[in-house]
């Protein structure tokens, strides 16, 4: 069955309360894996990404009210999902010691996570995405993994394709270059 | 792109993880039973002193700035910290201030004495 996304908005907008959450558990069914691994591929840990997953449903039901409808379902909860990450790792990092690099030691963890499942030559590829700014991390994701195309993520993202490109070229080359630093 | 390539031959590009067994079949049941019943944003309590609080604080920084500029003023004109402590007692106790609430005040010596010496103890 198709997803109903415009009678859903269209409930958004006039439904009665009832209505409303009706269709935001159809949302919650449509979307909840898709962006546990958006989020998952950003934070790392399975119990972060869990929390951050249930704040990000949590947001986007008491803003309910405000979604105009001016960008698809997904993009609206993926960007509040990427939001509430970047958000999460910043916390982290304010509270760490000053010479820590959060992102890098969530990436080092992996080693002793139970629900890691990669071999080592993986969990480098983590370390070295942990190293990347946000946005190029994100776009990296999204290309290398998701394998979804710039004008999809030029949509999500709200970036232009050229930019994207950059962000990518310039993520495969710092990857590159860590791969490089450890041969 | 070749480094893409050198990378995905040396990594490949697999979710390298995993999550608890039957996480994903429970998963939506918990989201939707944590959600706040009404789609309204909690309203947060407005408290007097939440309404308060920026004007004190407001407040507060110009009584410090007025007095941290006064300080500077004075220290600029050559006075140290003990300069302005003793020119305090002096401006207090000078003879002349004594005198002039002498005579306004209508009272004999005896009095403003024991009335000196209450203060102090």
């Amino acid at each position: 069955m198709l997803f109903p996304e415009s009678e859903i908005i269209s409930i958004f907008q006039d439904g009665t309360d009832s209505e409303k959450r009706q269709a935001f558990e159809l949302l919650v069914h449509e979307y909840s894996q898709k962006l546990y691994w958006v989020i998952r591929q950003l934070v790392l840990d399975h119990d972060d990404t869990n929390d951050i997953l249930q704040n990000t449903f949590i947001k986007a039901w008491t803003n309910i009210n405000s979604f105009m409808g001016y960008s698809r379902l997904y993009t609206w909860l993926f960007r509040i999902a990427v939001n509430e990450s970047l958000s999460f790792i910043n916390r982290r990092q304010q509270t760490a010691p000053m010479d820590s690099d959060v992102q890098h030691s969530m990436a080092e963890r992996l080693e002793s996570d139970p629900y890691f499942d990669g071999n080592e030559t993986e969990r480098q590829l983590q370390e070295a995405i942990a190293t990347l700014p946000d946005k190029q991390r994100l776009v990296f994701n999204l290309k290398y993994f998701d394998e979804m195309k710039y004008e999809d993520m030029s949509q999500l993202l709200g970036t232009s394709v050229g930019a994207l490109k950059a962000s990518f070229h310039l993520a495969v080359r710092k990857i590159e270059a860590y791969f490089n630093n450890i041969d | 792109m070749k480094q893409e390539k050198d990378i995905l031959t040396r990594c490949g590009n697999r979710r390298p993880f995993t999550v608890p067994q039957g996480y994903f079949d429970n998963l939506d049941a918990g989201i939707i039973s944590a959600l706040p019943q009404t789609a309204e944003p909690q309203q947060v309590n407005v408290t007097t002193w939440m309404k308060i609080r920026p004007y004190l604080y407001m407040a507060a920084a110009f009584a410090g700035l007025f007095f941290g500029i006064g300080l500077f003023v004075d220290l600029g004109n050559g006075k140290n910290g003990s300069d302005l402590a003793q020119e305090s007692q002096i401006t207090i106790y000078s003879d002349e201030y004594i005198d002039s609430f002498l005579e306004t005040a209508m009272i004999d010596d005896c009095t403003f004495y024991y009335s000196l010496v209450d203060t102090a103890e």
